[in-house]
């Protein structure tokens, strides 16, 4: 182990549920298949990853401008809405009645002057504080609440919260490390980096549902080793190769990472040659698809993943966020949240939705992706006393100045069996 | 010259909750029993859909019974959350037995 | 192509039509190459859930900005995209000039796209409506510009084929 930023190694929840599974004996350079399958592992995850001490990405500022407006998401499976009080504070509550347990808001954004649950019209103000209760006392002189019901204990939950340069993120623990803490300096500069605190403007959401475990595109994100071999319009046009100056650092004891490259445009070298499906003949009518305006980045590309389900990053002029939602143990979702700053002129903007062609479900770089963990769902559910073998680069954890490596991957393992208990 | 529409008699606003709700003119409004006169303001309370004569009175205020929103009923302010809207308030004339309120329309 | 005059309703309905359903049949039949040729040069092409254009935001899934875009998509899809192979069935219904302005029509039709893995029964993919404005030329109708404005809540999977 590497790094000393290992906040996020107390995670290991003592929950009920008892696992007899066994992880292979050569350790993180193994993934059992049954990670992907077994829904007693998945609901523990639900519980140690995404209600322990972990920090979740919410949404971003510029979702909820007004008084009163609200983003609906989920942290793991459990449904949440952030919302924009009078004081304007961006608030994180639970999306369920604190009566029957009714989510609250029905819809991905909206906004409201306080909140009802339409089951018995139990009504909250944007904190969360229970502030009327129909017939609390009573009808006719007949029934209400008994005299001791007491509203303060009654109301939404609301959850610790912050606003990190417009990005709002929240923990369902009191015990769980500051923001800051939690994510570590090398994650943390990437999200400044692509949030420096500048108003934000949003363009537009992209949501798919992908038939595999929600590690997959996790690790899918920790692979850069795919990324030019899968999906060669990266090195047919230039966008990034397997040679580039890169870097590939696994902080949080595994959990986050950090991975960066530099783009240097297109050539033929001993890299390229060994991919069967390099073509140097193709070339884009629109160049400027693969062709960023030169901005604060300067041509670097990549980001960081902040453990459990977001990811920060940037590709040409194209900046988003990536939150995972698990869906069951074989689906997730996979948000995209593009955006860009107040202050940018048309042609940025023009040039960020163009850009958008790269990522998302039909993303020249992307697209791939969903349909191969799809492949991998369906092979590793035949199989799930297999094992995945994850030794490119070597067997160690060490940060990696080259991009041909699943040390990302190993270090992520060798945090979850010590989180899992397993 | 004004015309008053009679509405209720003194003795039909409930002893219990001191209020009755009549029709005037279309608009549902709430009559309060206080202790030195009758006031009027609109039924529907403005936060939900509610009953203010169905609501607590208490003390020349009357609590909404789906949110518990109060307000003062010789001014029609809200006085706590949720409620944020001015009641409309209607002018009152009592002679004998009866309760009249003013009328908009001829 | 003779050009209907653009009085007649229902004969200009008919020829949209089967304009909706060439384009159809080219995406369904595989024959991504000639799906450009339904553009014009300056053309705008966009796929978009129903959740962006309600609320104003302009991000597209897929979003050609130009007829070279629409070629380099084509160019993407042939020569560096993974997929499994796949049937695609478009079902438009619902074909509908909005708006006649010069030679422009404004028009809108619902889609339906079926999908058939090899392993699975049909289902389908995305489900939405066209949003167009078509020019009229000498040579028949083009798309100067189309959204399709999809009502999934999330794409499955992936989307290879244009919509």
């Amino acid at each position: 182990m590497t790094c000393s930023d290992s906040a996020v190694l107390d995670t290991a929840a003592t929950a009920p549920i008892h696992l007899e599974r066994r992880w292979p004996k050569e350790g993180y350079t193994r993934i059992p298949n049954w990670v992907y399958t077994d829904p007693a592992i998945f609901q523990k995850e639900m519980d140690v990853f995404f209600a322990g001490q972990t920090w979740n990405y919410v949404g971003l500022e510029c979702e909820v401008p007004e008084t009163g407006s609200y983003k609906r998401n989920w942290i793991g499976n459990r449904p949440v809405i952030m919302v924009r009080t009078e004081t304007g504070d961006v608030n994180v509550l639970e999306n369920r009645c604190a009566h029957r347990g009714a989510q609250i808001c029905w819809q991905n954004t909206g906004r409201v002057t306080d909140f009802t649950c339409p089951y018995h019209q139990w009504n909250y103000d944007l904190h969360g504080n229970l502030q009327g209760v129909p017939f609390r006392r009573g009808a006719m002189g007949k029934g209400g609440m008994p005299r001791d019901f007491d509203p303060k204990q009654n109301g939404i939950r609301k959850l610790r919260s912050v606003n990190r340069g417009g990005s709002i993120w929240a923990t369902f623990s009191e015990e769980a490390p500051s923001f800051e803490d939690y994510c570590g300096p090398e994650v943390l500069a990437e999200i400044d980096h692509m949030l420096p605190g500048k108003p934000l403007k949003l363009l537009g959401y992209s949501r798919q549902l992908i038939p595999s475990n929600w590690k997959m595109y996790l690790e899918n994100l920790k692979d850069p080793y795919h990324a030019t071999l899968l999906h060669t319009f990266y090195i047919t046009f230039g966008l990034w190769r397997a040679d580039s100056k890169s870097e590939c650092t696994p902080t949080g004891g595994g959990a986050h990472s950090v991975m960066v490259s530099h783009n240097e445009g297109k050539k033929k070298t001993e890299a390229t040659t060994e991919m069967s499906r390099f073509r140097d003949d193709l070339e884009l009518l629109d160049l400027e698809t693969v062709t960023p305006r030169a901005e604060f980045n300067r041509g670097r590309v990549g980001g960081a993943w902040v453990f459990p389900a977001a990811q920060f990053g940037i590709q040409a002029n194209s900046l988003k966020t990536r939150h995972v939602i698990p869906r069951s143990p074989t689906e997730h979702e996979l948000v995209f949240t593009y955006y860009g700053y107040e202050d940018d002129d048309e042609e940025m903007t023009r040039l960020r939705l163009k850009h958008a062609n790269l990522l998302g479900p039909a993303g020249f770089v992307s697209m791939d992706d969903s349909e191969m963990l799809n492949q991998v769902q369906i092979g590793v559910t035949g199989y799930p006393e297999a094992r995945g073998i994850v030794e490119m680069g070597g067997r160690d954890t060490e940060p990696a100045d080259y991009m041909v490596t699943e040390v990302l991957i190993r270090s992520f393992y060798d945090y979850y069996r010590k989180a899992m208990g397993l | 010259m004004d015309t008053w529409k009679p509405v209720a008699r003194i003795a039909d606003i409930s002893p219990d909750t001191g209020t009755l709700r009549v029709m005037h003119e279309g608009d549902a409004v709430c009559l309060y029993k206080l202790p030195d006169e009758i006031c009027a303001t609109q039924d529907r309370c403005p936060h939900g859909n509610a009953s203010l004569a169905e609501g607590y009175l208490e003390d020349g205020t009357i609590e909404c019974p789906l949110h518990q929103g109060v307000f003062d009923i010789r001014t029609g302010k809200p006085q706590c959350p949720p409620v944020t809207t001015d009641l409309r308030r209607y002018e009152v004339r009592v002679e004998a037995d009866t309760v009249y309120l003013k009328a908009q329309t001829p | 192509m003779t050009l209907t005059d653009l009085s007649d309703a229902p004969a200009l309905r008919a020829q949209l039509r089967d304009f909706y359903d060439d384009y159809a049949f080219c995406l369904d039949e595989g024959r991504l190459e000639e799906w450009p040729d339904f553009f014009t040069e300056d053309c705008h092409y966009r796929v978009l859930s129903r959740e962006n254009h309600d609320a104003g935001l302009p991000l597209g899934l897929i979003y050609c900005m130009n007829k070279n875009m629409v070629r380099d998509r084509v160019t993407a899809l042939r020569e560096t995209t993974m997929f499994e192979p796949r049937s695609l069935r478009h079902f438009i219904s619902g074909v509908r000039v909005m708006e006649l302005q010069g030679d422009h029509i404004v028009s809108q039709a619902n889609f339906a796209v079926m999908e058939s893995l090899s392993d699975r029964e049909p289902s389908l993919n995305m489900v939405g409506r066209y949003l167009d404005v078509l020019r009229v030329t000498p040579d028949g109708l083009a798309i100067s510009r189309r959204d399709c404005v999809y009502d999934n809540y999330r794409v499955r999977t992936s989307l290879i084929v244009p919509i």
